[in-house]
């Protein structure tokens, strides 16, 4: 039980909480959540998780202002970032021009697909 | 040497007569004799006038009373019947004993210039028409940017402000505008075409295309401008309603990616919890579905709303319900402004009739619009907003109040417009335009205060009872006239839809 990987999932959307972590949990996986940016970057210090996915599109404390504080942060640089993105496209390219951030280590577009997902975390995980 | 008088008399480059008392021609020059033929035994009235009886006001008849020279301006015709226009001088030709004996008449033909004259006039005429009915806002400005004349149109919507400053009339700002086209045409003499939002006396906001012409003096310096502004109002509506579908298509796919996602988690945890046998599962998975269903319906609504002018879906409403709903919706938001978001409530919750979807986005952006006037505002330590709620008489009253930065009287003006944001790249002027069509379509309306650096609040009243049937919709409202002080604080969101 305790070599379960943790996977703290970051999203205003309470049904896409609900949808990763029962996904995950159904693949092994133990989860954290949280509603917005704020609550992210209290729970990621508390949980220490494995890998975070982060919508970018939250109205509050946005997801890009929380990612770069994940990436502004030593001890937090390291874990992999699944960044969800409602947005076209083009925001991929938009981030990856940042020069203040290193750009996030995978990208998956909503409507996220399981396969895709379950793919993703299994890759960055073992990385 | 003998001067050879009848010569040098019929040299005169003008007709000469000499009358007796009785305005008879004694004599008279060839050139006269050219033109009126015989005028033996004649009277002065018969060969200039082919008049039977004398002129009612005769200058020969004068100078034989009083002694002195008269001219007048008359109208004489020829023997080939031309009517040919005269100024005629008069003379006494006084006898040994200084009587007067005769007067000579010399009248001069000037129907060439009179005819120049009417022509000029008629010009003159046909252009102050064109200038007064062309369809289009005209002013011309001096270089001091005072209006010193303006056409009709520009009289009817803006007033007779002769004398006024062209900013005042048009914007009514106490300000000149930054950069001002006007007196760039002063100082290049060029044609310079753009675009502005001006504000008519009743407060209308309208997009009006504007050239600015320069009218040169005599030494070629640019002694005017003009300024003609053609109302593009329809034109940029209609093209703010197409760049609206295109924002509302952003962010409408937004919005269903978002919910094909939760329908996804929805679908996936039905499909597990039938696999797993867990009926709990399955009762959550059925929930997200069944609420992103109803969210997509919403949703729908919410672009017929903008797409086009849909009637609001009448039901029952409580104020004060409504009220704590959209406090709580927002109330996020403020706390992450650092703005103290309070709610007053006056007496019993009125229950009034509306769209209470279109009611509540309506407020929802009134309230936005609040919050980002605060947070934008840097000069108060502390910053607040207060909804409010109130019955007033056959009307419910919602307040939305901020002591964020406030508007100056342009920004108040505009601020229903379409596509006028004060926010730069962060607002997309759709807003309060969409709002003060809720407010519209319910037969009520927006009022705005505002003031600069004190806040702003919005007074929407609705009426509880909806109208059997709404008249079109007046597009005047209270007089907004421009002013040299004192600039009106108040405004009432005018017909845009």
């Amino acid at each position: 039980m305790t070599d379960k990987k943790t996977i703290l999932i970051i999203d205003d959307e309470p049904d896409t909480l609900t949808y990763f972590s029962s996904l995950l949990q159904d693949h092994g996986y133990a989860t954290v959540t949280a509603e917005n940016g704020e609550q992210a970057l209290v729970k990621v210090r508390a949980a220490k998780p494995d890998l975070i996915t982060l919508d970018i599109t939250m109205p509050e404390t946005s997801g890009v202002r929380c990612y770069r504080e994940l990436r502004g942060n030593a001890e937090w640089q390291s874990i992999p970032v699944i960044m969800i993105t409602g947005i076209s496209e083009d925001f991929r390219t938009f981030i990856s021009t940042r020069k203040q951030v290193p750009p996030p280590d995978g990208y998956l577009s909503k409507p996220v697909s399981e396969e895709e997902l379950l793919k993703m975390v299994r890759d960055l995980i073992a990385a | 040497m003998e001067v050879p008088y009848q010569q040098l008399f019929d040299a005169m480059p003008c007709y000469l007569t000499v009358q007796d008392r009785d305005l008879r021609m004694i004599k008279a020059n060839t050139r006269f004799v050219n033109a009126f033929g015989d005028y033996q035994g004649r009277y002065c009235y018969q060969v200039y006038k082919h008049r039977p009886e004398r002129c009612e006001v005769c200058p020969v008849e004068q100078t034989f009373r009083d002694g002195i020279s008269h001219s007048s301006e008359e109208k004489v015709r020829s023997l080939d019947g031309k009517e040919v226009s005269v100024i005629v001088y008069t003379e006494p030709v006084r006898d040994e004993n200084g009587e007067i004996a005769a007067v000579m008449e010399m009248s001069t033909d000037i129907t060439g210039i009179k005819r120049l004259q009417d022509q000029l006039r008629e010009s003159q005429q046909r252009y102050r028409t064109l200038f007064e009915e062309v369809p289009c806002y005209i002013s011309i400005q001096d270089e001091n940017l005072n209006i010193v004349d303006a056409n009709r149109l520009h009289r009817r919507d803006f007033g007779s402000y002769l004398g006024c400053k062209c900013y005042q009339v048009y914007k009514h700002r106490t300000e000149e505008c930054y950069p001002c086209c006007v007196r760039q045409t002063f100082r290049d003499g060029q044609l310079l075409v753009h675009e502005e939002v001006v504000t008519s006396r009743h407060g209308e906001a309208m997009n009006v295309l504007v050239h600015s012409t320069p009218i040169f003096d005599a030494q070629g310096w640019v002694k005017y401008v003009m300024e003609m502004s053609a109302n593009i109002t329809p034109i940029r509506e209609l093209q703010s309603q197409l760049t609206s579908i295109g924002l509302l298509i952003s962010s409408i796919s937004h919005g269903v990616k978002g919910l094909l996602n939760s329908l996804n988690g929805g679908i996936y945890l039905v499909n597990s919890g039938l696999s797993k046998s867990n009926p709990e599962r399955l009762k959550q998975g059925w929930e997200i579905v069944l609420r992103n269903i109803s969210r997509i319906r919403s949703m729908v609504l919410d672009i017929l709303y903008y797409a086009k002018d849909r009637e609001p879906i009448y039901e029952e409403i409580s104020a004060h319900a409504l009220l704590d709903e959209i406090f709580d919706l927002m109330s996020g938001k403020a706390r992450d402004f650092h703005v103290e978001l309070s709610k007053e409530r006056e007496g019993d919750s009125p229950v009034f009739e509306g769209d209470a979807q279109a009611i509540r986005a309506m407020l929802v952006n009134l309230l936005e619009n609040c919050l980002d006037a605060c947070r934008v505002d840097p000069k108060k330590n502390s910053h607040r907003v207060v909804l409010g709620c109130s019955a007033h008489g056959s009307q419910v009253r919602f307040e939305v109040t901020d002591n964020g930065i406030g508007m100056d009287q342009e920004t108040r003006e505009k601020a229903f417009t379409l596509f006028f944001s004060s926010k730069g790249n962060e607002g997309t002027g759709l807003g309060l335009f969409i709002a003060n069509k809720i407010a519209r379509a319910h037969g009520g309306k927006i009022q705005l205060e505002s003031q600069l650096d004190v806040g702003t609040r919005f007074l929407v009243d609705i009426p509880i009872r909806r109208e059997a049937k709404r008249a079109p919709s007046a597009s005047g409202a209270p007089a907004a006239a421009p002013s040299c002080s004192g600039a009106p604080e108040q405004q009432e969101a005018g017909g845009s839809d």
